[in-house]
């Protein structure tokens, strides 16, 4: 069964944080990614994952009556927004929410899951 | 045995086995379906088989196989026939096959399926209802409710919702999502009024029959037996809470010779049962605060169950029946005072009568009847109605 896990959080903080600042945040929490990452891949070998950048960085696109119309993003105007994605494939749904919530994004976020189809 | 007794008993049986083998209910209960079909054509013609429910499993199994090549795309096709290929062909050898029922009940309670749904799929799956015997009894549209177990079945599958019963880890969860679904169950039974369709009253019984299998499934699990022994000794005052016109009547004004004795003896003996596992849950506390009411045990003894529950289960309206225990002990003015603190209960009926009641006791009338006022605005059951608007009268 493969599933997604969408990763939502307010991101309007952190996009405006200095780098330094930023890196400095992303070595604290590295160890509980670094955990979650090795027992991600002990359930699924081929797992994959990635973080999106900043809401600042979208862009929309719709494609209405045959025109192209490109907005700046994100789609959804809320302060929650996907930030990042992993792709993976596990027994059952009990699993995957045991895996969805070693995630630390779980802390200040939420993790969403979503079956894949088919 | 008729087909339906058979069905009572085996249905649960069959459709648990037949969904481990399929690994798909929506499968599995419409072969079983199937197989109960094809008994009321056969049984009254052929007689009942030797063994009913070996008879019914291998029925479907093969009415299975029909559906499968008639519905199923052809990938699907060879790996659900080889699994049912597997299964054992002849009735002589289905007894060998494990009891699946409890990994089915943990599936229909799964937290991930919508709470109303969880209860609907139990009686579908599990006490084998049917679905306008369930929509009946919930007062809901039958494609409503055909619609929900639709969807949860589909969800079961889609977001791959395990068979089986939890490991360890999850099993104190889950369990506490089981037994809340069967009081739900038995709650919905117990609110119904004698005017009401039999079939929603029906659901005391049945939630006591699916906390009876439970209980055989799970025998070293005091709260399992916690919920059954408070189910029984509640439902031993059924015929005594209402009234002729079918107007609620309390417990300290119900006429005892309407007590099922048999029923009290019975949630006695699994009580304790229970309490000898040891580590009593909020469900055996429960029981025993109802077994000290049955045995019309002293006032204190009830304050001091209820003490010992607020301290396991601190909920609102716990501490809300500790209250008005304290009250009935003696202590009005505390009991009230305790309700007072509970401002997180504003919006449930029974907070503003448990006051209204308070006040009444105090002579505080004005006051009372403010608060049966407020009860009267929350509340949905029409027996509690007629009770609340009789006093309200009183002290106006």
């Amino acid at each position: 069964m493969k599933y997604a896990f969408l990763i939502y959080g307010d991101d309007s903080e952190w996009v405006d944080l200095p780098e330094d600042e930023r890196t400095a945040l992303r070595a604290e929490e590295m160890p509980a990614w670094v955990a979650l990452f090795e027992e991600l891949g002990k359930a699924d070998p081929n797992v994959t994952g990635h973080e999106l950048d900043g809401r600042r960085t979208a862009r929309v696109v719709q494609v209405k009556d045959g025109e192209r119309l490109v907005t700046d993003g994100p789609y959804a105007e809320t302060k929650e927004i996907l930030g990042g994605v992993f792709l993976i494939d596990l027994p059952d749904l009990d699993e995957a929410i045991r895996l969805a919530s070693l995630v630390p994004a779980a802390k200040h976020g939420s993790i969403e899951i979503r079956p894949l189809v088919g | 045995m008729t087909v339906e007794q058979a069905f009572r008993e085996e249905w649960a049986h069959a459709v648990a086995i037949l969904t481990r083998v399929l690994g798909d209910l929506e499968l599995a209960e419409d072969a079983v379906q199937d197989a109960f079909a094809t008994a009321l054509e056969r049984w009254p013609r052929d007689g009942t088989p030797r063994s009913p429910g070996a008879w019914i499993v291998t029925t479907a199994r093969n009415r299975a196989i029909d559906r499968i090549r008639r519905e199923r795309v052809f990938r699907q096709k060879a790996e659900l026939l080889a699994r049912l290929d597997a299964m054992p062909a002849e009735e002589a050898d289905v007894t060998a096959i494990p009891d699946e029922r409890l990994a089915l009940v943990f599936t229909c309670c799964h937290p991930a399926i919508a709470a109303e749904s969880r209860v609907a799929l139990t009686l579908r799956e599990v006490a084998g209802l049917t679905t306008p015997e369930i929509a009946r009894a919930f007062l809901v549209a039958e494609p409503t409710l055909a619609q929900r177990l639709v969807r949860a079945k589909r969800k079961i599958r889609a977001a791959g919702i395990p068979f089986r019963v939890p490991p360890d880890h999850l099993l104190t969860e889950r369990l506490r999502s089981v037994l809340a679904v069967l009081y739900l169950v038995f709650n919905e039974g117990y609110a119904a009024t004698s005017g009401q369709s039999q079939v929603r009253r029906d659901l005391c019984d049945e939630a006591i029959r699916l906390a009876k299998l439970l209980a055989v499934l799970m025998p070293d699990e005091s709260e399992v037996l916690g919920l059954l022994s408070l189910m029984l000794l509640q439902d031993s005052r059924r015929e005594a809470r209402a009234g002729p016109g079918g107007e609620l009547v309390l417990l300290e004004d119900q006429d005892r010779a309407l007590w099922s004795r048999d029923r009290i003896r019975e949630g006695l003996r699994v009580l304790e049962r229970a309490v000898s596992l040891g580590n009593a849950g909020p469900y055996v506390f429960q029981a025993a605060i109802a077994a000290a009411h049955a045995e019309q045990r002293p006032r204190e003894e009830i304050v001091a169950l209820y003490d010992r529950l607020a301290e396991i289960d601190p909920s609102p309206v716990v501490r809300l029946n500790r209250a008005v225990a304290i009250a009935l002990a003696g202590d009005v003015e505390d009991g009230l005072s305790l309700i007072d603190q509970l401002a997180e209960l504003e919006g449930y009926h029974l907070f503003h009568a448990a006051r209204a009641d308070l006040l009444r006791r105090l002579e505080r009338r004005a006051e009372a009847a403010a608060a049966y006022r407020e009860a009267l605005a929350l509340v949905a059951n029409e027996a509690e109605r007629t009770y609340l608007e009789g006093r309200l009268r009183e002290v106006s």
